[in-house]
């Protein structure tokens, strides 16, 4: 569908991202390279080398890393189990996963704690059953299991869409060719499904690592992340410039996975357009 | 074997995404309103809630702004995803890194740079404003799942579509669209998803007196989330899925009952199929139906202006008044309130000073009422309109001098103390000193408050300091004591002391004197004792703000707040201890009227202070030390 006109079509989102996108990003870059007083400053970007900013950014990158990985691990042989169901199930599934999501972000996470506690469900069910008890609650791996929970569903949508649309033919021509299972799925059903899994790990890793709700209630606040750095210097601290310096140094990321998106990209284009 | 290993891996994963749904939907019928204790079974939160207008109505907000918005977002986002097909890839990854950037920010600065954005293009807030912000945040969603669709298309199929004769617009709704459907849906339900579940950027956009569920959700949080919160979760969850299994399962069934019909067709047992192949589109055109209806209310919602010039605009905390206070009072004096609720002073400090929107009346506490003071926001109050000033307390008119030395901008309007919760049963000795929250006994059982200035002040007092310190080498050593104490502490909360002390969770915890008698109605081990090193009398007093279009109504309301009859029903209600004299005397229950907790006398203690803004500089130094401590 090449087509000279097409370019028209980007004018809604260009329009709509330079007022609301565009703009607003060039008002926390104002706010990011002033001061108090207004005069230019570096201060508020090199404050990420500080040690406490560079310790909370380092253990938000590993925990993020470690959250979007396990939800790999988890999503993807779920995605192709549930792409065998049957195309008729398509939205079903999509809703099953959404679903959980209804239920308010804040109310989900409390439940959590709910759950985890020494005291909560969990542990009075593994004490009923004369098991030793779960202590994960205000730990990192409290908060991991937070990020997995709330971030599956970004990497097992994409993932499943790009699976069921896996042409049957060429699994099917593969193994005719010889190829064996681990073959197949490595040579042929990954990296026709790459896109899925690259707008997942997109989908998990950024939101992953800007979150501070879920470091709070079930980090016991213990463990600081940058996003509750930058949150902290909004609300408690009122200190709008560092944040919007330490917000604009996150941006980084954004050019970092537009980077390795273009390089799978680089991939993509001889065999699947 | 197989197929078994595969269902029980799907079946691990729906207990883990519905572990929690399930929590939820069974304290929906705990009597008890704190979330850690089962109190016994009722219905009473589901009845309560449909009486509850404001709920109600903010449920249909927020149902309104999620379709409009994802709506809005979905078509803008697909056709995006045309242009950027057939984009080179460098301009393709250029957007697609733009169209990343409302996912990165923390939602915060979102929030904060659309709500600027929204005052510099002068308009008004209220549901339009939000409306803006959610597409805006839910484009992404949409793009980040259509597009991996079209980088799977077979170009040739529309190739060929063109070759028959088809006009471009034919061959995209023939041939493209069904191929990219699914991803379309995916983006929708995501963007509808995160529409409903978003908080921040909604309350930094929204205009007075608009409430989304998440919104009412947040500004609960600190007096506890109410049951009904959780009971109108699991009906809302209930009838989704309900609808899923009757749109998914009947239709499956139907084609298996068709199928066999053919197959008798076929046979020639019967001649014509009584079923048609109909179910889908006619679904399809119940839910279009039933999504323009709900845009068309909602667009007229929406230019539905509060007509009333007679009015007030309420800024409170959530959860801090009686509702049928608001009502009592419309009737009594004909002046309508808009209310609006925040969850912190830090929150609510930039809306007011931004003037997104214009508040009359705000209620912060002690140190940010003088930070308000010194930026010139609060006009002075009439003391000629509110006689009602006299039933209040002479000690907290004169503690309130701190930060408002001639009583000129502020009312008090609900008070206490900071100190220590701690359970009986689990403890050794009767507690009276902040030294416990440094006994290496109580490891792993002790919850410090997660806020700079309290946990600071509990280190300061600790030490004999004043909590309003400026100086470095004392803040030094208090943060030195605070990175000492890290290793003991179970974990940094606000709001969550209350609930995981009436569960037994810990031993020990940093609390407000309001919480502690609700804690200790709820478990009747715990006791609250203010420190002998003394601790923070805390404020909240009602100030008029500066350019309030409706001062006098302001002060009317202001007045009637003061009355004694209504500080009593306001105190049953929030619990927090009421300044006012003649209302404590109308407390029927003498324990609680004479109780040391609500009603302390604070002539008996010492060292008693309360928190004043420092300026910018030392809450920068606050702050930085506050983050070292916590990222150590």
């Amino acid at each position: 569908m090449k087509n000279k006109h097409s370019k028209w079509l980007a004018m809604p989102f260009t329009v709509w991202a330079t007022i609301f996108i565009i703009i607003p990003l060039f008002m926390i870059l104002y706010y990011g390279f002033v001061n108090g007083e207004g005069t230019f400053t570096w201060e508020n970007i090199l404050a990420i080398g500080e040690p406490e900013h560079l310790k909370a950014l380092g253990i938000s990158i590993v925990l993020s890393l470690i959250a979007t990985v396990i939800c790999l691990v988890l999503a993807y042989p779920l995605a192709m189990i549930l792409s065998r169901l049957g195309i008729n199930q398509n939205s079903f599934i999509v809703l099953i996963f959404i679903l959980p999501m209804w239920m308010n972000f804040l109310l989900r996470t409390l439940a959590w704690q709910t759950l985890l506690e020494k005291t909560g469900v969990i542990n009075s069910i593994l004490s009923f059953l004369h098991l030793p008890a779960l202590n994960i609650i205000n730990t990192p791996y409290a908060i991991v299991l937070g990020m997995v929970y709330n971030f599956l569903p970004f990497m097992v949508l994409p993932i499943y869409n790009a699976i069921i649309k896996l042409d049957k033919d060429v699994i099917n021509a593969a193994r005719d060719l010889g190829a064996n299972g681990a073959q197949t799925f490595t040579k042929v059903i990954f990296p026709l499904t790459l896109p899925g899994v690259i707008s997942g790990i997109t989908m998990v890793f950024i939101p992953a690592l800007t979150t501070f709700v879920i470091s709070n209630l079930l980090g016991g606040g213990k463990i600081l992340l940058i996003g509750n750095v930058i949150e902290q210097e909004f609300t408690q601290a009122s200190n709008w410039n560092l944040g919007s310096g330490l917000s604009t140094v996150m941006m980084l990321f954004i050019v970092i996975s537009m980077i390795l998106s273009s390089i799978f990209d680089k991939d993509g284009e001889g065999g699947m357009f | 074997m197989k197929k078994f290993i595969e269902r029980f891996y799907v079946a691990i994963i729906f207990v883990f995404l519905y572990a929690p749904i399930v929590t939820l939907m069974v304290l929906s019928f705990n009597q008890s309103k704190t979330r850690s204790k089962w109190g016994g079974f009722t219905t009473e939160w589901y009845s309560a809630l449909f009486k509850n207008d404001a709920i109600m109505q903010a449920l249909y907000n927020t149902l309104f702004i999620a379709i409009a918005s994802s709506v809005v977002a979905t078509i803008i986002g697909t056709i995006t995803c045309i242009a950027l097909y057939n984009m080179k890839s460098r301009t393709r990854n250029a957007m697609l890194a733009v169209n990343n950037i409302p996912m990165l920010n923390a939602d915060i600065v979102t929030g904060i740079s659309l709500m600027l954005l929204f005052i510099s293009f002068g308009m008004r807030f209220g549901m339009e404003t939000i409306l803006l912000a959610h597409i805006t945040f839910n484009i992404p969603y949409v793009i980040l799942n259509v597009m991996p669709k079209f980088k799977q298309l077979n170009p040739n199929t529309y190739e060929a579509a063109l070759d028959l004769g088809a006009s471009p617009i034919y061959a995209f709704f023939k041939v493209i669209l069904p191929e990219i459907m699914p991803g379309i849906l995916s983006g929708f339900l995501m963007a509808f998803t995160m529409s409903l579940d978003d908080f921040i950027i909604t309350h930094f956009t929204k205009g007075a007196g608009v409430d989304t569920l998440s919104t009412k959700i947040y500004s609960e949080v600190r007096k506890g989330i109410k049951p009904e919160m959780y009971a109108l979760s699991t009906i809302i969850f209930l009838t989704v899925f309900v609808l899923l299994l009757i749109v998914n399962v009947a239709p499956a069934q139907k084609e298996k009952r068709m199928a066999l019909e053919r197959e008798a067709a076929k046979n020639g047992i019967i001649k014509k199929s009584l079923f048609k192949p109909r179910t889908k589109k006619w679904m399809n055109r119940i839910v279009a139906v039933i999504l323009t209806i709900a845009l068309i209310i909602g667009s007229v919602q929406l230019y539905k202006k509060s007509g009333g010039t007679n009015q007030v605009v309420v800024y409170n905390w959530g959860e801090y008044i009686d509702p049928i206070v608001l009502e009592m009072f419309t009737e009594e004096t004909g002046i309508e309130v808009i209310y609006d609720e925040y969850e912190t002073n830090e929150v609510m400090y930039p809306k007011v000073a931004s003037g997104a929107t214009q508040y009359d009346i705000v209620c912060p506490s002690d140190y940010m009422i003088q930070k308000m003071l010194e930026n010139d926001m609060l006009a002075e109050i009439d003391f000629d309109n509110i006689p009602n000033i006299k039933h209040i307390d002479e000690n907290y008119m004169i503690q309130s001098r701190e930060f408002d030395p001639e009583n000129k901008y502020s009312v008090p309007y609900c008070v206490g103390t900071v100190g220590i919760l701690y359970n009986k049963t689990m403890v050794e000795e009767p507690i009276d000193s902040w030294d416990v929250l440094w006994d290496e006994r109580y490891k792993d059982n002790i919850l410090m408050q997660d806020s700079v200035r309290d946990a600071f002040m509990v280190s300061l007092k600790r030490l004999g300091y004043s909590m309003n310190s400026t100086n470095p080498d004392e803040l030094e050593e208090a943060k030195e004591d605070l990175i000492a104490q890290k290793p003991l502490t179970q974990a940094y909360v606000v709001d969550q002391v209350r609930d995981k002390m009436i569960g037994n969770e810990a031993a020990i915890g940093v609390i407000y004197s309001g919480e502690a008698i609700y804690t200790q109605m709820e478990n009747p081990d715990l006791e609250y004792v203010i420190p002998k090193e003394g601790t923070n009398v805390w404020i909240d007093s009602w100030c008029i703000l500066k350019d309030a279009p409706n001062k006098e109504n302001a002060e009317a309301f202001i007045n009637f707040l003061c009355r004694p009859d209504i500080a009593l029903i306001n105190f049953e209600y929030i619990t927090y201890t009421t300044p006012n004299v003649e209302g404590r005397a109308l407390i029927e229950d003498e324990a609680i009227r004479n109780s040391e907790i609500a009603f302390p006398d604070l002539s008996k203690y010492e060292n008693l202070e309360t928190f004043r803004y420092l300026g910018e500089d030392a809450d920068r130094m606050y702050n930085n030390l506050w983050k070292e401590v916590k990222s150590e």
